[in-house]
């Protein structure tokens, strides 16, 4: 059993910030706004187009340890969510088709995204992002709203002109997860 | 069935009236009542066997983590070599003794008056003894921490209120036989791939738990995607037909567990082109070996289990299945776009949290010796199809909170849940296998014999 701890690796890499309103920054901004729309809007296929084909996207489990084991506080050897383009695109086409029941009705999602600061990575046209996420989530007759707030830590890249999504790691902020699944992308 | 039917329900009924057992059917009130639910807390939770981890999971001493029994949160932890669980309630004041999911300690010291103890639940002494802390009137021995009864089996942790009755291995029976062929098959044994995945899904445990005793039919309807986008549409792109994965045998057991034995002959004539018939045992299992193992392993098989289990696995291996009254189990065979198999190890704890939540607590497994390469696919794969994410069960898990909604009408609540899909079959010809076994497309008769057991336990005498 391991416990690798893969979020130390992201910020490593991270170089320069760039500035707030930046040309870079309000297209990775534009980048997340439109993910936001077009998963919020059920558009699952074209979601799918935004992806590079060497994804990497995970969702790592969380645990409660003490401060001086916070290493130990987001696993990557066990994942809520451990995928490639080809599972992730078996996601959106699953989601697409007819009898995807967890997401059939589809629950009312949205997508709040903020606190974005923009690295330069080693690599020409790699970006990497770190921004919050907060998804609310609401199903059927549900009087209360299933809150999934997280932090992301991405790799962007410029691929001829089109902003392409190279990795993804999701920090969830709850060890016992408040939601019944996740049927949905965060 | 015997037992103390006597005790009423707040409307004046009893156990009996909820489950009709020559109908074979069974109230939806069960799945809403708060009464009923606090009744198995201490009829079922308070005296069967549950599952608890796997000591992969608490490999060195001082290792621990925390889990639940029923309501009761309690410590599991590796003390001088051997696994204890303890009552995560200090006898002072009634704080949790650690609030931490896991970690490593040789003493677990209450934060809030710093009472001390060992991993095995000897209370070593409070802070200010000398001013008689902890007073004179309870012994030492009086002030440790409530002990369950714990087995290992397969490395599995399992653990028990029930500290006179009946051991782990009566509590399995004949469906113990089978369970062998899962979880002790490897000459090293299974590890846990990491902690368990957890999340809450607002239903009755029950909801899952009767689905976990091999309910076959559920597979054709809620999980209709395999077949349509899923790892089982045909290679041209059409879809489907799940009805031949429903074929095989299936155990069940007057404990209420239950195995789901499904045939594997048109897997091994895809991948060698032969009539399996044709084939030995051996020749079977070197082609499709079980999940985590790889063909060579056959020699470990054959150590580690009986011709006639080695038989089975090469035949009607069980792949998914539950130990009552909360555990499911998922070690099966998925076919991949390649034509290839890779399995996938998995089990379930449905953990109840009040009458309308449960907790969903995911284990994925693999072998010690798994390759990496397949360890990793094996993780992977589990990963999208089962638990949080999973795709198959992500429906699963959006179909509970129904069921446990409807049980709360008026109406709804006095509709039945129905088990009248009977076997009339029997074992399979030539079935070595001991226990209640039935041959052909998947019944209802396993999910029946879960709710027999839940009878059994909720009339039995205290």
């Amino acid at each position: 059993m391991t416990s690798e701890n893969a979020s130390v690796d992201f910020f490593e890499q991270c170089g320069d910030e760039l500035a707030i309103g930046s040309e870079i920054y309000n297209k990775v901004l534009g980048f997340y706004h439109k993910e936001a729309r077009l998963l919020d809007n059920l558009k699952f296929m074209e979601w799918a187009e935004t992806l590079a084909t060497d994804i990497q996207y995970n969702v790592p489990i969380r645990q409660t340890r003490l401060v001086k084991d916070s290493q130990s506080s987001v696993l990557y050897s066990m994942r809520h969510m451990y995928e490639d383009y080809r599972s992730l695109m078996g996601r959106a086409m699953r989601l697409s088709g007819n009898s995807a029941w967890a997401e059939d009705p589809a629950s009312r999602t949205r997508r709040f995204v903020s606190n974005l600061a923009v690295f330069a990575t080693g690599t020409e046209g790699e970006y990497a992002a770190v921004s919050y996420l907060l998804i609310t989530r609401n199903r059927f007759d549900d009087d209360h709203f299933d809150l999934i707030p997280c932090e992301r830590r991405d790799i962007v890249r410029l691929e001829d002109g089109v902003w392409k999504l190279a990795k993804r790691d999701v920090i969830l902020d709850q060890v016992l997860l408040g939601t019944p699944n996740l049927a949905i992308f965060l | 069935m015997s037992g103390n039917n006597n005790r009423r329900l707040a409307d004046g009924s009893t156990i009996a009236d909820l489950i009709d057992l020559d109908r074979r059917e069974v109230q939806l009130r069960t799945l809403s009542d708060r009464e009923i639910y606090e009744w198995e807390q201490e009829k079922i939770f308070g005296k069967t066997w549950l599952l608890l981890g796997h000591e992969s999971e608490i490999p060195n001493d001082g290792d621990f983590v925390q889990r639940f029994m029923g309501d009761d949160s309690v410590i599991v932890a590796r003390h001088k070599g051997e696994v204890f669980v303890s009552l995560n309630v200090c006898p002072h004041r009634g704080m949790k003794i650690t609030t931490q999911d896991a970690g490593t300690a040789s003493i677990h010291k209450c934060i809030y008056h710093g009472w001390a103890f060992r991993g095995n639940g000897d209370f070593l002494g409070s802070p200010v003894a000398d001013q008689c802390m902890h007073g004179t009137i309870s012994t030492k021995e009086e002030l440790a921490l409530k002990q369950a009864r714990v087995t290992l089996y397969g490395g599995l942790i399992f653990a028990t209120w029930n500290i006179d009755g009946p051991s782990f291995e009566d509590f399995l029976g004949d469906a113990k036989w089978y369970y062998d062929m899962l979880f002790c098959r490897s000459d090293k044994g299974m590890e846990v791939a990491g902690p368990p995945q957890r999340f809450v899904v607002r239903a009755n445990w029950k909801a899952a738990g009767e689905q976990s005793a091999a309910d076959g039919f559920h597979t054709l309807t809620l999980h209709r995607w395999l077949g349509e986008v899923g790892n089982y549409k045909k290679d041209d792109g059409e879809s489907g037909d799940l009805t031949p994965e429903m074929f095989g045998a299936e155990v069940s057991s007057p404990h209420g567990h239950a195995l789901r034995c499904i045939d594997l002959n048109r897997k091994i004539r895809r991948l060698t082109g032969k009539d399996p018939e044709e084939l030995s045992t051996e020749e079977k299992l070197r082609v499709l070996p079980p999940p985590g193992m790889t063909g060579e392993a056959f020699e470990q098989l054959k150590r580690n289990l009986s011709p006639e289990q080695l038989e089975v696995m090469a035949w009607m291996p069980p792949q998914v299945g539950g130990m009552f009254p909360n555990v499911l189990f998922g070690y099966v065979y998925i076919p991949q776009a390649d034509g290839s198999v890779v399995g996938s190890m998995t089990l379930h704890a449905y953990v109840p949290k009040g009458p309308d939540k449960l907790e969903f607590t995911n284990w994925i497994f693999v072998e010690k010796d798994t390759p990496p390469e397949l360890r990793e696919k094996m993780v992977m794969q589990t990963i999208q199809l089962f638990g949080t994410s999973g795709m198959v069960e992500q429906d699963d898990s959006d179909t509970w909170p129904h069921m446990t909604l409807t049980a709360k009408g008026p109406q709804g609540r006095f509709s039945t849940m129905k088990y009248q899909a009977m076997y009339e079959t029997g074992k399979p010809e030539g079935w070595p296998g001991p226990g209640i076994v039935n041959e052909g497309f998947t019944k209802d008769d396993t999910q029946w014999h879960w709710w027999k057991y839940w009878y059994d336990l909720m009339t039995a005498e205290d």
